[in-house]
């Protein structure tokens, strides 16, 4: 869909996911990275644990579908290359700390002139300007500084993070969003722009809305591990299966209390529940418990049924009875599962590729699935490239001869 | 020149779907000036409606903050698709449709042949994104459940939390935040392809995939023969110390906390400049090892300050930190309002609401909610009369047939 797009791709590892987005919808992106590799080859994990370029687990995973250049944007010969690359570029993506690229010739201010059509998209963490602008930062600040942390965890224990970094993803798929809608605006404009992405801002999207509470004059979200706290009370979503866990809600009223209906008729079904209990409909329940015409004790009686029953069963069983019963109820899937899964079986969700070096890879395949006149269609399917493994390619594309290239190789540019 | 309607005035949109994942994409949609019509049932009413932040902390459905924050902008609709009359009206709004967004159950709406295929039939041209926990087909694609569940299919719930301890998991849905930034991304693309082609094309998210790229690395070494990722509280394989720290509460506050990650021996030792009795020549592994005297006398230094003091300090040191801002916090950053993050606009019932802006700012067009979200039904007079052109009997016998409910 975006095969005419071409996205000059300049993130290190905050902000990579964003050309990626693109990539498996079709663009043509190109990774520029300096001629050492970019510091996201140096994040972990490592192919057999050996911290090399072409062994970072992370930086494959976020460079399909990408082709790979080296240019050394320190030097003018190097920053002369990327001008000619950005002459039939549409988008720019970078994460620089603010001012980084400015000190360096190449931020949109100056470029504007020159490349009045190019979407320029800045991944940084808390924006281009501003009193935390030059705040230092990593995936555990923007996400304390989004609000998202606090509301995570264990009760009696300090907040946590997710344990794979999430803050530099969240705010690269925006950078995503907010460059294919300035793309729609150069349709109306004719012109560029530049797009300004804040981690912190993104992180705050992770809070179910919950970071408009005080604004709004409500109360502060309470962490809970397992389920959520409301003024000072727990309710656990999570139980334990025979396996590992899973994950419910039970609630009657008007919105889920449907799903309170099937479960009772699966706790009958199991002998867990007097049959009685069928006419029972916990979608008008409360209104009835209000009334005092229905029985108090009767949810937990419900809850602890159910809790019973899981704690005899495996994950998968339980998967299953939800799908037959149509329950609110789901598996906690860790990563042996995923990897085992049926649903991602099925919706082809893995695919090999052979590397440039011979080695075979497995990865996920592109995060959507696109028909267009019923035909399904893949982007997905180049391998992450190997550091320059595209110089060739690209430069030569823009006219420059062997020798250049050569010459440029040599004095290290490239 | 954009039309000062918005750089997406032309674009018109129908939003079947709910709660948090698909809303999220009309909103962004409706920023940037798309027409689009939120249909709801005002018989089963959007759970968002039912869940907080509350206005005034008082629970109600047209009181809550989140049901607000992800339609904003929108025209809302009550339809009773249970009704076959509700379900030809949402036929007419195919057709005028470039965009239909919806949520239900995989095989839900094959039953009232509202699906693809079927719509494709009235409307070839058709953008239609559908997005569910685990997408439209497979063995588990019936799962039903909020993105709460989906944190659990996704793998992230049981990678949220202590190694001694069951999983926490994130907080709330979190299969809802990175889904929308995907199907976002790839209605967009859908539009130009559009532009260019005139076709048409179909969506299948399965917001558990999407959420999956965010874990990818994890993913990948495990089946690649590598290690097998295991919930690790704060710990982190290439920064130390990394982790949050306790602070001084402010009065009134049971708790307080700050953030410190420690990327490199350059942070380190710019560290062990602020915080006395820090051996500044300790390497990764070694910090590693002294892990928990380096954690408690962080503890100890950030113990005797406010988080925003530490902070503070610590920044002017270039060493990573933030203290976990609260929602209070969050309304009072100076960051946040540089960049105009919480936004004000008057509201018919609550006299003023606070809505999240877009995280993207475009230095052109930049976009923006310009209305609240509608109350249910709010605006059937104006979609059915003025889009859709029906005349007032034939508006009058939907309502009859329980159709706009």
């Amino acid at each position: 869909m975006l095969e005419h797009l071409r996205v000059i791709d300049l993130c290190d590892e905050r902000g990579v996911l964003a050309g990626q987005m693109l990539a498996d919808l079709g663009a043509d992106v190109i990774q520029v990275e300096p001629p050492g590799g970019s510091t996201g080859r140096g994040v972990a994990p490592f192919f057999e644990g050996t911290a090399e370029a072409e062994r970072s687990i992370f930086w494959a995973a976020y460079t399909r579908n990408k082709r790979s250049v080296t240019c050394d944007l320190e030097c003018a010969e190097g920053r002369t290359l990327l001008r000619r690359l950005l002459a039939e570029a549409d988008i720019l993506f970078e994460s620089g700390e603010p001012g980084a690229m400015a000190a360096l010739g190449l931020d949109y201010e100056q470029l504007r002139g020159e490349f009045p059509r190019l979407i320029y998209a800045s991944i940084t963490a808390f924006g281009q300007s501003g009193p935390k602008a030059g705040y230092a930062a990593t995936d555990l600040t923007i996400w304390a500084a989004g609000t998202p942390l606090l509301m995570t965890g264990d009760d009696d224990r300090p907040p946590l993070r997710i344990s794979v970094p999430q803050a530099w993803s969240h705010a690269a798929a925006d950078a995503a969003g907010g460059a294919m809608l300035a793309l729609h605006a150069r349709h109306a404009t004719g012109r560029g722009q530049h797009v300004d992405v804040s981690a912190q801002a993104s992180a705050a999207q992770a809070t179910l809305g919950q970071v408009l509470a005080h604004s709004l004059g409500a109360v502060e979200p309470e962490r809970y591990a397992g389920g959520v706290k409301m003024r000072g009370v727990g309710f656990r979503g999570t139980t334990e299966a025979a396996d590992g866990w899973i994950v419910f809600a039970l609630a009657p009223g008007p919105a889920i209390g449907h799903f309170v209906n099937h479960a009772v008729r699966w706790l009958i079904d199991e002998g867990a529940l007097e049959p009685e209990q069928a006419e029972e409909d916990f979608v008008t329940f409360p209104d009835r418990l209000l009334a005092g015409e229905a029985d108090p004790e009767l949810m937990p009686r419900i809850q602890q049924a159910l809790q019973t029953l899981v704690h005899g069963k495996t994950k998968r069983e339980m998967l299953d009875i939800s799908i037959a019963y149509d329950l609110l109820l789901a598996a906690v899937l860790d990563i042996e599962d995923l990897a085992q899964s049926r649903q991602l079986a099925a919706r082809d969700f893995w695919r090999d590729y052979a590397l440039a070096d011979g080695r075979r890879l497995r990865l996920p395949a592109a995060p959507l699935q696109i028909s267009i006149e019923g035909e399904r269609q893949r982007w997905d399917t180049h391998p992450p490239p190997a550091l320059g493994q595209h110089n060739d390619e690209v430069w030569g594309a823009l006219g420059l001869s062997a020798e250049e290239l050569a010459a440029l190789r040599s004095e290290g540019v490239i | 020149m954009p039309d000062e309607r918005g750089i997406l005035a032309d674009l018109k949109v129908v939003d079947l779907s709910w709660i948090v994942a698909g809303p999220t994409v009309g909103r962004a949609l409706a920023d940037f000036g798309a027409t689009v019509i939120r249909v709801e049932s005002a018989a089963r009413v959007d759970t968002a409606r039912v869940v907080g932040p509350f206005h005034g902390d008082e629970p109600g459905v047209e009181h809550s903050g989140l049901y607000g924050n992800v339609n904003a902008g929108k025209l809302g609709l009550a339809l009773d698709l249970r009704v076959p009359e509700a379900r030809e009206v949402l036929r007419d709004l195919v057709r005028w449709a470039d965009i239909l967004s919806e949520s239900f159950t995989a095989g839900v709406l094959e039953k009232w042949e509202l699906h693809y295929d079927a719509l494709r039939e009235i409307k070839p041209e058709l953008i239609m994104l559908s997005s569910t926990l685990l997408g439209q087909y497979g063995p588990e694609r019936s799962v039903s459940g909020f993105g709460t569940q989906g944190a659990g299919m996704a793998g992230v719930l049981d990678l949220t939390g202590w190694p001694d301890r069951p999983p926490a998991g994130p907080y709330g849905p979190y299969t809802d935040y990175p889904a929308p930034r995907f199907s976002l991304t790839a209605l967009l693309a859908a539009l130009e392809h559009r532009r260019r082609t005139g076709q048409g094309a179909h969506i299948d998210q399965a917001q558990a995939e999407a959420t999956l790229h965010l874990l990818a690395p994890a993913l990948i070494d495990h089946v690649n023969g590598g290690a097998t990722l295991r919930r690790r509280g704060n710990d982190d394989p290439q920064m130390s110390p990394h982790g949050v720290y306790p602070s001084r509460p402010p009065a009134g506050r049971a708790e307080a906390w700050v953030a410190i990650a420690v990327r490199d021996d350059d942070d380190w030792r710019r560290l062990a400049g602020v915080i006395e009795g820090l051996d500044a020549t300790l390497t990764l592994p070694q910090r590693r090892d002294a892990a928990e005297q380096i954690d408690a006398a962080l503890a100890a230094w950030t113990g005797g300050r406010s988080a925003a003091d530490a902070e503070r300090a610590l920044q002017a040191a270039n060493v990573p930190a933030h203290a976990l801002s609260d929602t209070e916090d969050a309304a009072n950053d100076p960051q946040l309002a540089h960049r105009g993050h919480f936004l004000r606009l008057p509201h018919p019932l609550h006299g003023e609401t606070v809505l999240e802006a877009p995280r993207y700012r475009l230095s052109e067009t930049p976009g923006g909610p310009t209305a609240t979200a509608p109350q249910v039904g709010e605006h059937a007079a104006r979609v059915l009369g003025e889009i859709l052109h029906y005349n007032d009997a034939r508006i009058a016998s939907l309502a009859a047939a329980g159709a706009l409910s």
